[in-house]
């Protein structure tokens, strides 16, 4: 690729986004966890539906999915409807998060956890295990972003500098500005990316086809290619129980940064306003796909999947819309990586360094913030340009391990007889399983190696729960008050909906 | 404390949303997923395509619904 317009482009856009980032703070003192943590709590619908949205959409919907559709056909979607099912999650569970972060000043999903239980131990051990998850995401989506601009440089920016410019350009309004610059950030982003994926979609179905009709591309695609439109799809790897588990097991990955966005609200009804309108982002995934599907007749011989966009439009589209899909696909790697890199920095600062230090909270505040630096410095950007191999791997079994947290989260919201030593004995089974089917045997019987974890992982909580004591009741109480606002239900009785002070502590 | 309590709708309309949101899980996993698996195209669009968006608007419909239950709810208490 000869001409500059892409690269200029891309950083025009980059350019865009820090001062965006930098301009969020406003004027505010950013050494608070609330400011620098959560944004104070303070922002509104229309922000965080595209914080929650563009923090959803990675460069996997960019790259990766196509990809998929490029090498497999249909089986992409499910990653389409178990986003579409997150929504569902962020209306029922993100307002009761937010109204236990504001009255009892949670800024993490480790500190409710700590909070919840009582225990310290296992909040910081939340915290050390997400983050394995947190980090390999962050690293994957440097990858991307350092190959975007390595690709609309035409080779001109090694990876080795474009690891450190992109995370440079995060770190520094990431530091000034906090949740407030994720938030801004990510509302630009997203609409960027609708807009490029959009037009990057239309234009190459025209290009393809000659107008605007996706039947004839899909008829051809039925003719030659029929098994692409079905389960199991073109490579015959995703089965029923491979698509439904895995959606299942990404349902429940209560994953750190969400919990902080919910955290940012700034009440429980702005969370369900945006939750609501949360799937209809998710059209933004449709155009890229079919991209995809376009490639496999257009691009028969591709080495990569996952570069079937890219490849496609420098061959087949201008130049300036080369360059919007390079900070399109930008938008979508950094908007994703800044959550994860914020929130890991924030958990080890407030769930792990706090506790074993001692610190103050003004002290762990400000370590907050500068936590980011070394975060990237000695690990994301080393990582990141050695491009480990076994990274997707780690990514997976941190995503397994999310999962396996189920139970902190069911004695938090539904169940108030949970223990600490339930949690604790659920999610380390949990996890062994899922480590062993995602490594050693790779999902038995088609089925997702999380769900597996979950089928021990949720008796072994229950009954070491039942076996040990649970938490103050005091604590309990002060809990299930805001997750069960009408009453408990009794299993098996005929009291329901009693009041929550005699049905929690057991006074009925 | 009693291991039989647990969080559960104490509503008819609270059962009703409860009984919509695993109605919309249930329409994207196996064994629905199972009868629209069929290679055929519906408005140009492959059937898996179009139940997957299908799904993902119902869930904005419920909870379209959803917040208009929960704000009846709470008027009562303002």
């Amino acid at each position: 690729m000869t001409s500059p317009w892409p690269l200029l482009i891309t950083l025009a856009y980059v350019a865009i986004a820090m001062v965006i980032g930098l301009r969020a703070r406003g004027g505010r003192r950013m050494n608070s966890l609330e400011e620098w943590g959560v944004a104070g709590r303070s922002m509104g619908p229309v922000t965080l539906y595209l914080l929650i949205a563009a923090g959803s959409v990675s460069a996997y919907t960019f790259m990766g999915a196509p990809g998929w559709a490029y090498a497999k056909g249909v089986p992409v979607f499910y990653v389409a409807v178990y986003l579409a099912y997150l929504a569902l999650v962020a209306w029922y569970f993100g307002p009761k998060v937010w109204q236990f972060g504001e009255r009892f000043g949670h800024v993490t999903q480790a500190s409710a956890i700590a909070d919840r239980y009582q225990s310290p131990l296992l909040g910081a051990l939340a915290a050390l295990v997400m983050s394995i998850g947190s980090i390999a995401y962050a690293v994957l989506q440097t990858i991307g972003s350092a190959y975007i601009l390595n690709v609309m440089s035409g080779g001109a920016i090694p990876v080795w500098l474009a690891v450190p410019l992109v995370l440079a350009c995060i770190a520094v309004y990431l530091f000034v500005s906090g949740q407030r610059a994720i938030g801004r950030t990510n509302a630009f982003q997203g609409v960027l990316m609708l807009a490029v994926a959009w037009a990057v979609g239309l234009w190459a179905l025209h290009s393809a086809t000659g107008g605007l009709d996706v039947g004839a591309l899909f008829s051809r695609l039925l003719a030659e290619h029929g098994d692409f439109l079905t389960l199991p799809g073109g490579g015959g790897d995703m089965s029923f129980s491979f698509w439904t588990t895995s959606i299942i097991v990404s349902m429940f990955s209560f994953m750190p940064p969400v919990w902080t966005q919910w955290m940012s609200a700034s009440s429980a009804r702005t969370i369900r306003r945006s939750a609501t309108w949360l799937p209809t982002y998710y059209v933004v995934i449709l155009p890229m796909v079919v991209v995809g599907f376009i490639g496999i007749f257009a691009l028969p011989d591709l080495a990569r999947s996952d570069t079937v966009v890219l490849e496609y439009a420098m061959q087949f589209l201008p130049v300036w819309l080369v360059g919007l899909l390079g900070a399109g696909t930008l938008a979508a790697s950094m908007s994703s990586s800044e959550p994860f890199i914020h929130s890991v920095a924030l958990s080890w600062s407030k769930d792990v360094a706090q506790p074993l230090l001692g610190l103050s909270e003004a002290f762990t505040g400000k370590l907050a913030r500068w936590m980011i630096l070394p975060l990237m410095a000695l690990v994301i950007a080393p990582l990141a340009i050695a491009e480990p191999g076994s990274l997707v791997m780690i990514l997976l079994v941190g995503l397994g391990f999310a999962t396996q947290v189920l139970p902190a989260f069911i004695g938090m919201f539904l169940w108030p007889r949970a223990s600490k030593w339930g949690v604790m004995a659920g999610i380390v089974s949990g996890f062994l399983v899922t480590v062993a089917f995602t490594t050693l045997w790779k999902h038995p019987l088609g089925i997702h190696a999380g769900f597996w974890g979950l089928m021990l992982n949720l008796p072994v909580f229950v009954a070491v729960s039942l076996a040990t004591r649970p938490a103050p009741a005091e604590v309990v109480e002060r809990f299930f008050r805001i997750a069960a606002p009408n009453g408990l239900t009794r299993l098996g009785g005929a009291e329901k909906g009693r009041a929550v002070e005699a049905s929690v502590l057991g006074r009925e | 404390m009693s291991s039989r309590l647990v969080v559960l709708p104490t509503s008819r309309a609270g059962w009703g949303l409860l009984i919509a949101f695993v109605a919309l899980v249930a329409g994207g996993i196996w064994p629905v997923i199972g009868w629209v698996n069929r290679a055929v195209l519906v408005l140009g669009l492959p059937l898996l395509v179009v139940w997957s968006y299908v799904i993902i608007f119902a869930c904005f419909a419920v909870m379209l619904v959803a917040n208009r239950v929960l704000e009846r709810q709470e008027k009562p208490h303002d």
